[in-house]
């Protein structure tokens, strides 16, 4: 075989179509989500005397759940009339004690008062959602209580604010 | 004797009558990845199970596709959205949770996100492939910004 026929042999072999190159590619898409703040009071259970009879002491429980994944810090936006009741004779202020409790039963972080306007509570954000409850235990004493009958009533405003 | 002259003609001619075929195969495998919308699973509260179904019109992945001819289409899921933080979310995906459709939302083939998938393509034609998915937060899942990513994948069979 002299030297083209080689040649020519050589270059019909590279000539040939050659199979398609092989091909792949990728893209990227993102996947979000947020997870939200969870703050908010529930259904409050109101705190009674009941029925009340004149020159007696009395007392009473009530509640109001919150349910947060941050941090909190309670207020008493009222003071000293926290919990004031009004009626026919005039305002009655009870003694309070208060705080939060993991259960609505017992006071677990006390407020440092009950009466005052001022930050009364911090707590840390938990480490996952929690509802936990505050709590005023009300007491009026018997001499409180001699006054003209009739329905004495007043409000708890708690504020609770994240942190 | 043979004239050299002779045989380089012919060699020149075998040459120039295969090259440009060899040109036309190679212009057949164009493939593209455009995204369109990302998986988002919007607010979520803690200790939820969400699921984003292909349906999902404003929630689910959407990236259009184009190519000619079969294509193996397939992902890198990740297993969770994650915070800076390291907080984390499981995200879950399985069969039904991927679809190939038309740009007017006619379903061409359900697809597994699981496994590999042999499509085909038509020559001048975007398709749409759609991704849905499930998050599983738990009462301890943290507020935050949580993200991941996913990866698709297009090759031509026997890449």
């Amino acid at each position: 075989m002299n030297r083209s026929t080689r040649l020519l042999a050589l270059i019909a072999a590279l000539a040939l179509p050659s199979v398609a190159g092989a091909q792949s590619i990728t893209g990227s898409i993102s996947a979000t989500a947020d997870i939200a703040t969870v703050f908010s009071f529930g259904a409050p259970s109101a705190l009674s005397f009941g029925t009340v009879t004149p020159g007696t002491a009395a007392t009473g429980s009530g509640y109001i759940p919150l349910s947060r994944n941050v941090g909190v810090i309670y207020s008493l936006p009222d003071g000293a009339t926290t919990g004031q009741l009004s009626g026919p004779g005039g305002n009655l202020q009870p003694t309070y004690t208060c705080g939060v409790g993991a259960t609505n039963a017992a006071i677990v972080s006390p407020f440092t008062n009950c009466n005052t306007a001022v930050n009364q509570l911090t707590l840390a954000a938990p480490t996952g959602l929690l509802t936990e409850f505050v709590i005023f235990n009300g007491s009026l004493a018997a001499g409180q209580t001699n006054v003209a009958p009739g329905i004495y009533s007043g409000t708890i405003r708690v504020t609770a604010t994240p942190n | 004797m043979t004239t050299s002259r002779t045989g380089l003609h012919a060699l020149f001619a075998l040459l120039l009558a295969s090259w440009p075929t060899a040109v036309a195969a190679q212009a057949t495998q164009s493939l593209s990845i455009v995204p369109v919308q990302d998986l988002a699973f919007g607010l979520l509260l803690p200790g939820r199970r969400e699921a984003i179904t292909i349906n999902d019109v404003s929630r689910r992945a959407v990236v259009a596709l184009a190519g000619s001819g079969p294509i193996d289409v397939s992902l890198v899921l990740p297993d969770a959205l994650e915070t800076h933080a390291g907080d984390r979310i499981q995200l879950h995906f399985s069969t039904g949770d991927a679809a190939l459709l038309t740009t007017g939302g006619t379903t061409l083939s359900p697809l597994d996100p699981l496994q590999v998938n042999r499509v085909l393509l038509a020559d001048d034609r975007t398709v749409l492939f759609v991704l849905g998915g499930t998050a599983v937060t738990s009462h301890a899942t943290r507020p935050g910004h949580y993200t991941a990513r996913v990866t698709l994948l297009l090759s031509n069979p026997g890449t």
